[in-house]
């Protein structure tokens, strides 16, 4: 491909479409760039959600979509992290936080003094020292201000219902102009060189420059039609199957997500206004779907409905963008349910492609470019996923597989090196901030064997007042913070 | 409850007392706990140093401030001054220069980094050179010289300053720096090296003195012999001379010339490049060049011939072969600054690459309870490895993109088989004005950006995003951008001037 790109036709459907339709949009209107977006039939389900992290806020205020406002609409609720609990005892719970845990202590970084400390006996868990963990656990959201932000971020995600979200983005993209259309059948016209002219759909043609394949794991463009294969990654995820179901919201509604595991795998509870949504992954190979539902409902204590069971199959397209089809989201790389990374994943692509958008008469540069840093992102996330498998305590056939299973190299390297020195390899295009590595890592049980040895330069006594003024202000700043209802407004002071 | 017994300190001996060996005894020093690590130096005034490294990086000042050095008493004592920029004289072709500045270019618009909007105005003819946007190549043409402003949205805060200096005077202010925090100086030879039979560890040093020094972990700073990694542990050397084919120096002081330029300059010879680094007391030259397109006679000429003062004595020659070791950390050695590897100091990386190897050393430091890990090891290499071929790649840039026909050693960089990591950014830019943006080791995107452009790679297309803004507004944003630099740059202090009042160093009797 070499021309000039003046239409981009995007094919999928749901959240990932309308966010890359939006988004796109958005950027490339004032460009001269046309956006189309032939929308194919639904496949979320009520029971789906969407966890977003917080940099999903960089692409709202892009579409100046209103944070409030898209609460309301959606039914949406805060999330301040992920709660991860053992129900088979022994291992307790921790909070993955969106937010730092505590505050440099003479230039370094807080968390080896923490580690050194556990290691002399300290009781005083990690989370305690992030504002973030703190908030949720009290059932509150965390406002940044100036004094937090000093002393260290603190950040929030979101749950929404998958269909009303779909939905509200749908709208942002009819409201800014995005050219739509929907689509039973679509037909795919290509030229003498391979690339895509125009996908017809329903009988109408849509021609265009580049095209984007938004349909999932369909991946019906770059898959189906260009023929580019998925690397699997089965090997590191023993969960095949993933049921989503819904129960009654929790009154009051908590601030974060929480992910339990237990016998058969785990299960995730996002709690939203309109319902508590949850997604329970498990193998096939260990136990059977219905047995798996029925048995979740009683352990969870929720009046489990609307189920829905699909297959899981992490994997990797050899290439995100091939001819002149970018795949973004699930199409480029299924990832493995757990954290809830796909709109993440569908955020990363639509940065990447817009920082390296074809231009000019030689556009297999920027291919290579933007298929080398998805490579590598979706190797991060990845290995963050992965870790979790390889890594979690718990007892039980399927949590005996996930820790037999070899690990991605770069996994096992960072693992060794957290073991070995408390740190967190830096790696480059890992999206994942070093405070949820640890937070993982700790979590999970690996404990570091040693820790960067200047720390031992700060005196004892200074790390101890210094561990108190942080636990008083993380205290103190929490209770000042507004409950989940009043940050929602769905209370009357 | 009863203390346990106080165990021994965990014994570093660092081989060699140059540039390398002193920056790492004096951070280790400073940085790790007195009660916990015992430093020691084994240095031998009978080996000379190479020294070569009298240009630096922005990052030199983190590394000082880390330590707590007062920068204007260490610009006295090593007759340093500001240095801003490099400027190449040449290196497209004869008669072209550029600046590359520590310092940006313009500013991001409308969410695309500058260079595209930049591209853009240049070809509807609505911009003038790249260079022209940088504050920091206005201060370098003026030769002035004033501390980043505090304020960071004026464009007098969009730049980093490194330093000139004497790298002998540098490694001796260390020394008298590190020495009072507890640092164990040992004069002395290593004549043999005594490992233990079970782990393949070093265990002792043998001096010529007789005396044996035991210890945990040796940091091998014994420059291009590479006692340790190289010699004990052997650990295989990659040659990369058939990518940077410059093999020889010959070094030169001559007498300061004014004005003092607050800039390295660097200019492209027929078989290599020669350098002039300004500071108080003289100026240094070298010419860096390849035995394999000129001989030692005809370098000598060609470096004296490019003096802008008569010399301070005879040119000193030095061999090298570009390259690094597979590993900088073996067993219980770790290799750092000349002794892990040598890129041409080109864009002064030398002490740059000490710095980084010395921090994540100390990051990754082993513990009397951690005892050698191979885990921290692994670690620690790859980092390395970023390093070294990070800075590889921009390199060799300035080499390849030239167009000094007729030149053998130039047609010939010209015409090689570059590294895939570098042919792909150097495609990726002319295809789209998409720069080399990476997180972790050199260099920075602008850096890449200033060679790419002062050497003829331009872009032939720009991200469309770009074009969200109109025209005749980018015209008029760039022509505010260009006054205000032009503006605030008329108005600094001249280098000169301000070292006078901030640093001036002794006179010293010119080394003869």
């Amino acid at each position: 491909m070499s021309v000039r790109v003046q239409t981009l036709v995007l094919l999928g459907r749901d959240a990932p479409l309308w966010l890359a339709a939006s988004v796109l949009q958005a950027a490339l209107k004032p460009a001269g760039v046309a956006v189309t977006a032939i929308e194919l039939p639904s496949l979320l389900h009520v029971s789906d959600v969407y966890a977003t992290l917080p940099g999903i806020e960089a692409l709202h205020t892009r579409l100046r979509l209103d944070e409030a406002g898209l609460l309301r609409a959606t039914g949406g609720a805060f999330s301040l992290g992920q709660n991860i609990r053992d129900m088979l005892g022994g291992h307790g719970h921790f909070l993955n936080a969106y937010g730092a845990y505590g505050t440099p202590i003479e230039g370094n970084d807080f968390f080896p003094y923490w580690a050194k400390a556990r290691d002399l006996g300290l009781d005083v868990a990690l989370e305690q020292f992030s504002l973030t963990a703190a908030a949720a656990r009290q059932g509150r959201v965390m406002i940044p201000d100036e004094a937090s932000e000093a002393y260290g971020r603190a950040d929030y995600g979101y749950h929404l219902p998958a269909i009303a979200y779909a939905a509200g983005l749908k709208s942002v993209a009819s409201r800014i102009g995005v050219a739509m259309r929907t689509a039973n059948h679509i037909a795919i016209e290509r030229g003498d060189d391979g690339d895509i002219v125009a996908l017809v759909a329903d009988g109408e043609r849509a021609a265009g420059e580049l095209f984007v394949d938004v349909t999932g794991s369909d991946a019906a463009l770059i898959g189906k039609t260009l023929g580019i294969d998925q690397q699997s990654w089965r090997t590191h995820f023993s969960a095949d199957r993933v049921f989503a179901a819904r129960a009654q919201p929790f009154a009051p509604i908590p601030t974060y997500a929480e992910l339990r595991a237990w016998q058969p795998g785990w299960a995730a509870l996002y709690p939203t206004q309109a319902a508590t949504h949850v997604i329970h992954a498990f193998s096939s190979a260990l136990t059977e779907p219905e047995d798996a539902l029925a048995r979740l409902g009683a352990a969870a204590g929720l009046a489990l409905g609307d189920a829905v069971l699909r297959p899981s199959d992490p994997g990797r397209r050899e290439q995100a963008w091939a001819h002149n089809c970018v795949a973004i989201g699930s199409a480029a790389c299924a990832l493995d349910p757990i954290h809830n990374l796909d709109l993440h994943a569908v955020q990363l692509g639509l940065i990447t492609l817009l920082t390296y958008f074809p231009t000019g008469q030689d556009v297999a540069p920027s291919r290579d470019e933007y298929n080398r840093l998805m490579r590598s992102s979706f190797e991060r996330l990845r290995d963050y996923q992965a870790a979790f498998y390889a890594l979690a305590p718990y007892p039980g056939l399927f949590w005996d597989t996930g820790r037999a299973a070899p690990q991605p190299p770069e996994l096992a390297h960072i693992v060794a090196t957290f073991r070995a020195r408390g740190e967190v390899p830096p790696m480059e295009d890992d999206s994942i901030p070093t405070d949820n590595w640890r937070a993982l890592l700790i979590g999970l049980g690996v404990t570091p064997e040693s820790y960067p040895p200047r720390i031992d330069a700060t005196s004892p006594d200074t790390v101890k007042a210094q561990f108190r003024t942080m636990l008083g202000f993380v205290r103190d700043a929490v209770l000042r913070q507004p409950t989940h209802a009043q940050a929602l407004g769905t209370t009357n002071g | 409850m009863t203390p346990a017994p106080e165990p021994e300190p965990f014994k570093v001996v660092i081989v060699g007392g140059g540039t390398a060996g002193w920056m790492a005894a004096s951070a280790l020093v400073k940085l790790l706990p007195a009660q916990d690590y015992a430093i020691t130096l084994i240095e031998s005034d009978e080996i000379g140093t190479v020294g070569v490294g009298e240009a630096t990086l922005p990052h030199i000042k983190v590394f000082n401030d880390r330590l707590g050095i007062d920068e204007a008493q260490f610009m006295r004592e090593t007759q340093a001054a500001f240095k801003i920029g490099i400027e190449f004289v040449g290196w497209d072709q004869p008669g072209e220069r550029y600046v590359h500045p520590f310092g940006t270019f313009g500013e991001p618009w409308a969410g695309v980094d500058f260079q595209h909007h930049w591209a853009r105005a240049r070809a509807a003819g609505r911009a003038s050179e790249l260079h022209d946007y940088s504050f920091a190549i206005a201060a370098c043409r003026n030769n002035a010289f004033e501390f980043p402003n505090e304020d960071p949205k004026s464009i007098r805060a969009t730049f980093a300053y490194a330093y000139h200096f004497d790298a002998a005077l540098y490694a001796q202010f260390l020394r008298r720096w590190a020495m009072p925090l507890g640092v164990t100086r040992i004069e002395g030879k290593v004549v043999d090296v005594r490992r233990d039979d079970g782990t393949g560890h070093v265990a002792s040093l043998m001096l010529a003195s007789g005396a044996e020094i035991a210890g945990d972990l040796f940091v091998d700073c014994s420059g291009f012999r590479s006692l340790l990694v190289g010699g004990t542990m052997e650990v295989d050397w990659q040659d990369w001379s058939h990518w940077l084919p410059c093999d020889r120096a010959l070094a030169v002081p001559n007498m300061r010339v004014e004005p003092l330029l607050p800039f390295t300059r660097l200019t492209a010879q027929e078989a290599g490049w020669t350098w002039r680094i300004g500071l108080q007391h003289r100026t240094g030259n070298g010419y860096v060049f390849s035995s394999r397109f000129t001989d030692e006679e005809r370098a000598r000429d060609v470096l004296l011939a490019a003096l802008d003062a008569p010399p301070l004595g005879e040119p000193r020659l030095l061999r090298f072969q570009a390259g690094r070791r597979a590993a900088a950390w073996a067993g219980n050695c770790v290799a750092v600054g000349l002794a892990s590897g040598f890129l041409e100091p080109l864009e002064s990386t030398s002490i740059f690459l000490i710095q980084a190897a010395v921090m994540d050393l100390i990051g990754l430091m082993p513990t009397r309870r951690s005892g050698i890990d191979p885990r921290l090891a692994a670690e620690y290499n790859r980092l390395f490895e970023v390093h070294y071929d990070r800075t590889r790649d921009f390199l060799v840039l300035h080499y390849t993109a030239n167009r000094r026909h007729g030149q053998p050693l130039w047609d010939h960089v010209r015409n090689m088989q570059l590294p895939e990591s570098l042919a792909h950014k150097i495609a990726l830019f002319r295809a789209s004005a998409a720069a080399p943006d990476y997180r972790y080791g050199l260099f920075s995107r602008d850096s890449w950006l200033s060679v790419l452009v002062g050497q003829g790679v331009l872009p032939a297309a720009w991200n469309p995003l770009a074009e969200a803004i109109p025209l005749d507004d980018l015209a008029a944003r760039l022509a505010d951008l260009k006054y205000r630099i032009e503006v605030n740059a008329a108005d600094m202090t001249g280098h000169g001037d301000f070292i006078r009042s901030y640093c001036p160093a002794p006179a010293l009797e010119p080394a003869a």
